[in-house]
């Protein structure tokens, strides 16, 4: 679905430091949404830390960034790292070309699923939140 | 009101001693990737010469092609022709801004004068680290500072391992990365710092970043500084220290440290000291290649800047056969370890920073024996 | 749909340009010609730029196949505009065959990485132009570029064994053999080496390789008179029942501007020689050298030097290698390579001397007086109208003075766009008549590198 402009694909929980997950057999799978790739601009390095990493909801664990711009990546899920995506290493630019495909980022081995709950789905929820945002910050293009 | 292509004028000569031998594209960061002549010197000479002739009109594609340099100096050291390409090509950016033809570094400006540091980021961050009468002030910069925290505390932490008494001041960039890129560094940042290192009664300045040490060495801004200047590599070039590795080690030369302030001795003075099996790349000292980002290259092609680094990393990987690539600059290190894959065994330290690695294993180790 | 486009579709965005800020470099070689092509491009395969010449053949766009453009004669540009095709993408090494003793590679690799790869083996690839740090396999080909050790080793040419060829009408074609020997057909692999890229554009070349003589010696002597070290030269080349692997000379001119420019300590003399010896065995190598000493003593050198190591041996070549920086740094300058039969090398060393001071241009000479091939470099004010006009007068007394002594315009660099209206003067009239056939028959629209050569269609 299309919400104020960017693509919020449905069946997608959303994160409100504007990361997206999905489920994926017993793995959460996470990347950024369209918002903050059209802000940052063409991505051009992911910090891919080291598989089985712990992570903690809400609490950042690995850095993104493009030619102007340093942003952390927070966890959608508390959990464990279990995969990341390889191919950014040298195409980080698949961040913005497909995000939500093949531009995921990690993917988590939860502890709790029952923690997706504290992420967003209705659409409602998600106009208001990120009308705050573009207020904050600005619209990307 | 000046003259248009006033700054490159002075250049004239210069540009037309270029005799196109292509020496530089051997030795070229940019071109080695792109293989398009037009991003290599003696491509730019040529370009230059044109509109110096009034062959060609001044353009916003020329003024971007310009940017296209991480002024490291590789062609100056390989011509034969005695041309300096870094020198003209940052004349001719400040030209090419003062003929209308504003570039992306623009808003840097703007951001660094508003924020202090050149990535906008709004929460200044404070080292603290602050001490009265201390005979030494630490100056480390917004690289470090912003994008690679990590190794400015292990520096700090050695710094303290070894006893050193220093301060530091609430440091605003030292803006001299505009002088590359068409505008200029800002005076009132530049006495913000000055009057920061007099209020701290220090007689000597240590900076961890090479290009703060251009900066505040011979940036006219920079004149009433009346302090003594050291990069932290000649700090420390003469200290002892209590660690060791015995891994294969290896060095990379930053452009700013080495090719353009001469310093190549003392970094490899303290390596010797704690890696016995050191090992030089095979393109090193005033050889060294650039690790792409310099010259504003990082900013205005972070990608391509990236790529370089990736190359000059899997070069010396297999040049060298090193575990440990040391350099000390933090835009080196922060370039070299966005590049590097995740099935590459190398590690990337600041020489300051691995020797504080080195000391807190060693405490471990004591800790563990205890 | 408009070419360009076509062009875009088959090698990508990435690998096309059109914008003036790329195209006004690729208007330049290292000649002092100037033409601005209408679009580069940077093929990755053969077959792109097969599919690029068929299209320009049908619709008669000039194609200029360019390698490092480091083309001191204009080789590389676009004089009717048209499309560089820049090969310096196409740099991989195929095959590296020890046991065959050839290597093949892409165009666009660099000679000296070339040798980087093949010293591994202990092998090389002789010919060494000066800018082989630059300079690419194809270029060279195209070029038959020579070198230092040409007397001994000869040029590219001669290593040539097959290649691979993008015909002018847009066919890949391959000729020539893996075998050191091959005389099957016509001799194709040769007439394309130094065709100057008015044939073709190489995709692939099969190259002999040699291995590495063990041992050199090199010696340096200087001399008092011109005639001397002429002399030397002669003797040491037809007397002395060897062939130096080396040799060079510098002239007064040269000599003053490097004592005078740079730390380089040189007495004042008129003519420096430098020789070298090279072979399997030391005993052998200093045996040459001493055949070659006893000729040089013969003729009043002033002083002579000898050395073994390699670090005193790069000592005495330090003068030889700075040559052309010293005299560019001065001024810029135009750099000929006329050739003449080697015992004529001491009248062509008179004659520049003499050309230099009727038009009152300084000229720097050195070279590769083994070969009979110099390089005289022309020093002129480049904004000065007269002085540019003094410049095109010396150069045509230079190409006379070559031809009059059976000379001819150009050892290594290629006729290209400079010596172009000189080219009468060397080649009779059914000669040329014949170059023109062959070039007809292979470029009937005469798209491939036009208007080089003379060979006007």
């Amino acid at each position: 679905m299309e919400i104020e402009g960017y693509n919020f694909p449905e069946g997608l929980y959303y994160e409100k430091n504007h990361f997206w997950a999905r489920v994926e057999g017993d793995l959460v799978v996470m990347g950024m949404n369209d918002y903050a790739q059209l802000m940052s601009g063409e991505v051009v390095y992911v910090a891919l830390p080291p598989i089985g990493k712990k992570l903690t909801q809400g609490k950042s664990f690995a850095k993104v960034e493009s030619g102007k711009w340093l942003g952390k990546i927070y966890a959608v899920v508390s959990g464990e790292l279990a995969e990341v995506n390889e191919e950014l290493e040298e195409n980080a630019k698949l961040i913005n070309d497909d995000p939500f495909g093949k531009g995921w980022m990690f993917k988590i081995k939860p502890e709790n699923m029952d923690e997706l709950d504290n992420l967003m789905t209705d659409p409602e929820e998600i106009r208001e939140w990120l009308n705050a945002e573009i207020a904050e910050h600005g619209v990307a293009s | 009101m000046s003259e248009p292509l006033e700054l490159s004028k002075k250049y004239q000569h210069m540009v037309t001693q270029c005799s196109r031998c292509g020496f530089c594209r051997a030795v070229c960061p940019i071109f080695d990737i792109t293989k398009n002549w037009a991003t290599n010197a003696g491509g730019k000479m040529v370009l230059i010469k044109e509109i110096l002739d009034g062959k060609i009109e001044p353009s916003e594609g020329i003024a971007k092609s310009l940017l296209c340099c991480t002024t490291c100096m590789n062609c100056t050291t390989n011509c034969p022709s005695g041309v300096d390409p870094p020198e003209v090509i940052r004349a001719t950016r400040k030209d090419m801004v003062n003929l209308g033809y504003d570039n992306m570094f623009k808003a840097m400006s703007d951001v660094i004068a508003k924020t202090g540091n050149i990535y906008g980021e709004k929460e200044k961050y404070d080292w603290g680290h602050k001490h009265e009468r201390a005979p030494y002030v630490l100056f480390v910069g917004c690289v470090g500072t912003y994008r690679e925290e990590e190794s400015v505390e292990e520096t700090i932490n050695l710094l303290d391992i070894l006893g050193v008494k220093f301060t530091m001041i609430d440091e605003v960039c030292c803006s001299g990365v505009l002088e590359d890129v068409g505008y200029q560094a800002h005076k009132n940042l530049a006495k913000h710092n000055i009057d920061e290192f007099h209020r701290t009664g220090v007689k000597a300045i240590i900076t961890t970043c090479p290009y703060c040490y251009r900066v505040f060495k011979n940036h006219p801004f920079y004149n009433g500084l009346n302090l003594e200047l050291q990069h932290i590599t000649q700090f420390l070039a003469k200290h002892d220290f209590k660690v060791k590795t015995d891994k294969k080690v290896t060095y990379h030369d930053p452009c700013d440290l080495g090719r353009h302030a001469g310093i190549y001795e003392e970094p490899r003075q303290i390596i010797r000291k704690i890696a016995p099996n050191f090992v030089e790349p095979e393109r090193t000292r005033e050889n060294a290649m650039c690790c792409g980002a310099g010259g504003g290259f990082r900013g205005s092609s972070p990608k391509e800047s990236i790529t370089i680094a990736r190359t000059r990393l899997r070069k010396i990987m297999e040049e060298t056969g090193a575990e440990i690539l040391l350099t000390e600059c933090p835009s080196c290190l922060h370039n070299f370890r966005n590049a590097k894959l995740r099935r590459w065994n190398i590690e990337i330290y600041n020489i300051t920073e691995f020797i504080g690695k080195l000391y807190k294993e060693m405490d471990v180790r004591k800790n563990v024996a205890a | 749909m408009n070419t360009m486009h076509e062009f875009i579709d088959i090698v990508g965005e990435d690998n096309f340009s059109d914008k003036i800020e790329d195209l006004i470099p690729y208007s330049y070689d290292a000649s002092i010609n100037v033409y601005r092509p209408d679009a580069l491009i940077w093929p990755e395969t053969a077959d792109q730029i097969s599919q690029i010449v068929t299209i320009a053949n049908q619709k008669g766009i000039p194609i200029i196949p360019r390698g490092a453009g480091t083309s001191l004669s204009g080789g590389v540009l676009a004089i009717e505009g048209g499309i560089v095709i820049d090969v310096s993408k196409m740099d991989t090494i195929i095959e590296i065959k020890i046991a065959d003793r050839y290597a093949t590679v892409q165009p666009g690799v660099i000679c000296d990485n070339l040798n980087k790869e093949l010293s591994k083996h202990k092998f090389i690839f002789p010919p060494d132009p000066a800018s082989s740090s630059v300079a690419t396999i194809g270029g060279n080909v195209a070029t038959n570029a020579g070198g230092i050790k040409g007397a001994k080793y000869g040029t590219t040419r001669d290593y040539v064994l097959g290649l691979e060829v993008v015909i002018p009408t847009g066919e890949i074609m391959r000729t020539g053999a893996y075998t050191m020997k091959c005389v099957s057909g016509y001799d194709l692999p040769k007439l394309f080496a130094g065709s100057e890229g008015t044939l073709g554009i190489i995709t692939e070349v099969t190259l002999k390789i040699n291995p590495i003589p063990l041992h050199a010696m090199t010696a340096m002597a200087t001399f008092g008179r011109l005639e001397d070290a002429g002399h030397a030269i002669s003797e040491t080349m037809t007397k002395s029942n060897l062939i130096p692997s080396v040799m060079e000379i510098l002239d007064k001119v040269t000599l003053t501007s490097i004592r005078e420019n740079t730390p380089i300590e040189l007495p004042e003399c008129e003519a420096m020689i430098l020789t070298e010896t090279d072979g399997y065995t030391w005993h052998e190598v200093e045996a040459q050298m001493m055949v070659i000493l006893e000729i040089l003593k013969k003729n009043n050198p002033l002083a002579i030097k000898t050395a073994k190591e390699e670090k005193e041996r790069m000592e005495l070549w330090e003068a030889r290698k700075t040559a052309y920086a010293t005299l560019s740094r001065i001024s810029t300058g135009v750099l000929d390579d006329v050739t003449v039969p080697i015992s004529k090398i001491t009248d062509l060393l008179t004659g520049i001397q003499e050309i230099s001071q009727r038009h009152g241009l300084i000229i720097g000479t050195y070279g590769h007086a083994g070969d009979g091939n110099l390089h005289p470099q022309i020093l002129y004010d480049s904004y000065n109208p007269e002085q540019v006009k003094k410049m095109e007068m010396v150069e045509s007394d230079l190409f006379h003075l070559a031809v009059s002594l059976n000379g001819t315009l150009t050892g290594e660099h290629g006729i290209g766009l400079s010596k172009a209206d000189y080219m009468g003067l060397e080649h009779d009239k059914v000669e040329i008549e014949v170059m023109k056939k062959i070039k007809k028959a292979l470029d009937p629209n005469n798209i491939m590198n036009p208007g080089k050569m003379a060979l006007h269609l």
